[in-house]
């Protein structure tokens, strides 16, 4: 062959060239093994309390609780709640309950989000900080301080109500009913959903309004035709998400429903499973719980459906500049006074009136005798006495023991779900989805069973509220975790691995350092969530494992205004800076 | 001995049952200091012909050496940190915690085995190769894409590697930058003497770096070369298309003169003679290649050998050279015309193309079937 010219490439082998196998070397072998343990851990977690949750509103436990066989197999639990007509007049307030506050929640959030984002409304960011602000107190707080101002014989409200026409007697108002109870649980819906809509409202890229206004429409066609349908599938992943949280919420139904006689489905197993008086039916409680769950579950699947296809909108592109704001003009003034009438009625109303129950002995009849009565007597006595710093200090090991342990999980699940190729890792994915589908009385409830059975001694300690804690925030660790796993590109620990670094120093000096942010935000989203959770120390309580948020629930029940008042001041203070904090540190990314 | 031995690499994954081959058997040895480009549309294998060299990818079967040691081989695979390897990937990969500093040294302190002074004057080195040394203390995220592109460069020979291994590097970089640093990192190559693999979709960051290229399709290098080689004799459809504009045009052999081994055609658009080492067999059809800029434009041409008459359709000026469509019976040809020329639509003009401008294409599946068997022949002579 001549020089120059380039010899023709052998011929292609035929297709069923034999390859043998090169023999595999087990790639980053640590972590599958971590990866494999968080996800027997959380398969402990949250299939322990559902198999016994099923176990138990199988059994007859009106002797309670059997704990060895031969289990008593009865459906009579079932019998009896569905025989009940308590049961159906329980749904149906259950439903009214939550779809009333849901729409209360979402009108607020929808015309709050849309106005500070996209009009020229003045002093945005106050009153986008104002809305956020609550999202730091307890619905227990909320609900305390509504029943402060609204309590049919000395609220606030019903007292001022009163005044002009000399009436006398209870009423005009009545906090301790469904419509009432509907609006606080709506209020208490408002921060994160505002948070969840002004997020995704950001998140649609600018230019798609803009191309449908250089396109010839009028703002109502784009908000109509382009902003709404680019919004839904984040407004009904927001709808059913909160649609979960109010149907297991309890704190509202207990304090203001239970007093009225309104019971929800979650009252229903609170109440059945610590009863004032005789034995805890677990049996019903936990047919209670399994309807509870199968409630909850249904739109769930939904909002795993519309997740996934909220992909195709490739709405978030990551470029943050500013829509043209719509100028509001003669609306001005109506949307100020809608905002700010809305921050003082949820928000610095009720911080007013526990503030001011807080300085006073008892809780008498308002006026302006009760300037004379002012006192800090209530502070001293709730603050100083040994209760308190106890419930400060097991508060301080929930948050930091659930925010942990559940963060830990969280990432390790992450890394199977966003790294793996393996062929579980859709199992994963819905794995750590499945505690968000739990309602908190029902976790409260089959950990309980679940711990009364286990020969595993942390019965009646703080560490049980940690274990149901941690197995009810991993979704929301998941979440963030995820995302945050998701945004380190591959390509960085390819680097590492190319520059001769191995699984542990790739994880020491590159990953660790580079997840240290999302793992932050996440331990401190779970600490707060917890410290803020009634309804697993409810469930959980014994007089040694007492936190803020069940004292707080005693003292209330017991009577002792004035010192529930205190302690929520006092929680709300710290719940609320550290809420701000976080937000001022992270954005609202953690969203 | 070369400094990478690749022998039949495979890389198989089942995409529902059936099964792909990314990589289907390749082989390929480079010489120590070679620049060694791999070529491809994307999909073709190149990209993961290159993490299997690094480790980052298994091959389902084959061979790797890299400077002597058997990195993959049936005895087992040797992990991605243990290579003697530096790699640069198309997004960078810079660790946005760390400074310009840390990022350099980086691989030297996880090998651990300088003192805190060495590694920093390692880094130093390292950095000022690239015209770094002033950015030491940003940090990384501080840099400009150009900036950051230097950084991984810096990082990836802090080490010594053998083998420098580049993903597709300047394709991020707008067209100035990519043109500078097409220069700047052959130079740079050629200065530090390390055996590099590149890996581009772009024909003239392969043509003008490359010691040896080689052109993938489909999992397969299907023509390995010199640029020139590459360019000049391009022995498929496929290769010639890729690298470059061409016209193809199709013909029957009349004769074959061996003396000036020049093979005359009848084509539609008029008789062609063409140089060709391959003698073809008269009366086969056979492809023939002819670059745009090897087409000569004119009124008229003193020739009398290899002119195809045509008229003007289009005429577009892109600065150094008009780009000139021009219609020779039913075929458009593309010439490339002189800068200051002017033909305009409509003008009947006469094209010439040197007889060893036409390139006989021996390996063409487009043509017609009955003269394939001569032509799988001529390529296994």
């Amino acid at each position: 062959m001549a020089a120059g010219t380039q010899a023709p490439p052998s011929p292609p082998p035929p297709a069923s060239t034999p390859m043998p196998r090169v023999r595999r070397r087990r790639r980053f072998g640590s972590r599958t093994v971590i990866g494999g343990l968080a996800i027997l851990a959380v398969i402990y977690l949250v299939a322990g309390p559902l198999l016994m949750l099923v176990l138990t509103s199988f059994q007859d436990t009106s002797l309670g609780l059997v704990i060895r066989p031969p289990f008593p197999w009865s459906l009579q639990n079932y019998v009896d709640v569905f025989g009940d007509s308590g049961t159906y007049s329980a749904i149906l307030s259950t439903l009214i309950f939550s779809a009333g506050s849901l729409l209360v929640a979402f009108a607020v959030s929808i015309t709050c989000a849309w106005l500070v984002e996209r009009t020229d409304l003045p002093a945005r960011n106050a009153v986008f900080v104002l809305l956020v602000a609550p999202s730091g107190i307890p619905a227990l707080i909320l609900a305390i301080s509504w029943s402060l101002l609204l309590n049919p014989n000395n609220g606030l409200i019903n007292t001022l109500l009163r005044l002009p026409f000399g009436a006398e007697g209870p009423g005009p108002l009545d906090v301790y009913s469904l419509p009432w109870m509907i609006l606080v649980q709506g209020m208490s819906l408002v921060p994160m959903t505002f948070l969840l809509i002004t997020a995704s409202l950001r998140g649609v890229n600018a230019s798609l309004e803009e191309a449908a206004r250089a396109s010839g429409s009028g703002f109502s066609t784009i908000v109509r035709r382009i902003t709404l349908p680019l919004l839904r599938p984040a407004l009904i992943g927001a709808l059913i998400y909160q649609f979960v949280t109010v149907v297991t919420a309890l704190d509202v139904p207990l304090v203001l429903g239970l007093s009225g006689g309104v019971s929800v489905l979650s009252t229903e197993i609170y109440v059945a499973s610590n009863p004032v008086g005789g034995l805890p039916n677990y049996g019903v409680s936990g047919t209670y719980g399994m309807f509870l769950l199968a409630v909850s579950l249904i739109p769930l699947l939904f909002y795993n459906r519309i997740i996934g296809r909220s992909q195709d909108y490739a709405t978030i592109t990551g470029k943050t500049f500013r829509p043209k704001t719509i100028a509001l003009k003669r609306w001005k003034i109506p949307a100020v006074l809608f905002c700010w009438g809305y921050i003082a009625l949820s928000f610095v109303l009720p911080m007013l009136v526990l503030l001011w129950a807080s300085f006073q002995p008892y809780l008498g009849v308002w006026g302006l005798d009760a300037l004379d009565r002012l006192t800090t007597a209530g502070y001293g006595e709730a603050l100083g006495g040994a209760q308190f710093l106890d419930a400060l200090r097991n508060t301080f090991v929930l948050g930091v023991a659930a925010a942990l342990g559940g963060m830990v999980l969280a990432m390790a699940l992450s890394w199977v779900i966003v790294r793996s190729r393996s062929r579980y890792r859709a199992l994963v994915d819905i794995l750590a989805f499945v505690p968000h589908a739990l309602p908190g009385v029902v976790i409260g409830l089959s950990t309980l069973v679940l711990y009364l059975i286990l020969p595993i001694p942390i019965y009646g300690t703080i560490w049980i509220i940690v274990v149901a804690m941690a197995t009810q925030y991993i979704s929301l660790g998941t979440r963030l975790t995820t995302a945050g796993i998701a945004q380190i590109q591959v390509g960085l620990e390819e680097a590492a691995e190319t520059s001769g670094a191995g699984g542990r120093q790739i994880w020491q000096r590159v990953l660790g350092p580079l997840l240290r942010p999302v793992f932050l935000n996440g331990f401190l989203m779970i600490f707060l969530a917890s410290i803020q959770n009634l309804t697993l120390p409810l469930m959980l309580g014994s007089n040694d494992n007492v936190v803020l948020s069940t004292l707080i629930w005693r003292r209330w029940d017991y009577g002792d205004v004035t010192g529930a008042a205190v302690l929520s001041v006092t929680m709300a203070t710290i719940t609320v800076i550290a809420a701000t904090l976080l937000r001022r540190t992270t954005g609202t990314r953690g969203l | 001995m070369g400094a990478i031995r690749v022998e039949h690499l495979f890389h198989a994954y089942d995409d529902g049952g059936r099964e792909v081959r990314a990589v289907d058997d390749v082989s390929f040895d480079v010489e120590q200091n070679a620049f060694y480009t791999l070529l491809g549309p994307s999909g073709c294998g190149k990209t993961t012909t290159l993490r299997c060299i690094a480790g980052l990818e298994e091959p389902t079967s084959g061979e790797i050496e890299l400077d002597g040691v058997a990195v993959v081989s049936a005895r087992g695979i040797v992990p991605t940190n243990k290579r003697p390897i530096g790699m640069v990937f198309q997004d960078y990969a810079v660790w946005p915690h760390m400074t310009v500093a840390e990022n350099v040294a980086f691989p030297l302190k996880v090998a651990g085995d300088l003192s805190g002074r060495e590694i920093q004057a390692k880094v130093m080195d390292a950095l000022a190769l690239m015209g770094m040394e002033q950015f030491v203390q940003r940090r990384a995220t501080q840099l400009s894409g150009g900036q950051q592109q230097r950084l991984s460069l810096a990082r990836a020979l802090v080490r010594d590697p053998k083998v420098l291994l580049l993903d597709e590097p300047l394709s991020n970089l707008d067209a100035k930058l990519r043109e500078q640093m097409r220069a700047e990192l052959r130079q740079l190559q050629r200065r530090i003497k390390v055996t590099t693999v590149f890996v581009t979709h772009d024909q003239v960051e392969a043509l003008s770096m490359s010691t040896t290229i080689a052109v993938m399709n489909q999992g397969r290098i299907v023509q390995e070369g010199s640029p020139r080689e590459i360019y000049l004799q391009p022995n498929s459809r496929f290769v010639a298309s890729f690298v470059g504009a061409t016209n193809f045009v199709t013909g029957v052999v009349d004769a074959y003169d061996d003396d000036t081994r020049s093979a005359y055609l009848s084509t539609p658009a008029g008789p062609l003679c063409c140089r060709t080492e391959h003698a073809p067999e008269v009366g086969s059809a056979v492809t023939v290649a002819i670059r745009p800029e090897a087409l000569e434009i004119g009124y008229e041409h003193p020739g009398r050998e290899n002119l195809l008459e045509g008229r003007v359709q289009v005429g577009l000026f892109v600065g150094d050279a008009v780009d000139y469509r021009v219609r020779v019976g039913d075929q458009v040809f593309r010439v490339t015309g002189p800068q200051r020329s002017r033909f305009h639509r409509k003008d009947a003009v006469v094209l010439h193309v040197p007889a060893d401008e036409c390139v006989v294409i021996p390996d063409d599946p487009e043509v017609p079937a009955g003269v394939q068997a001569t032509v799988q022949d001529q390529g296994a002579r």
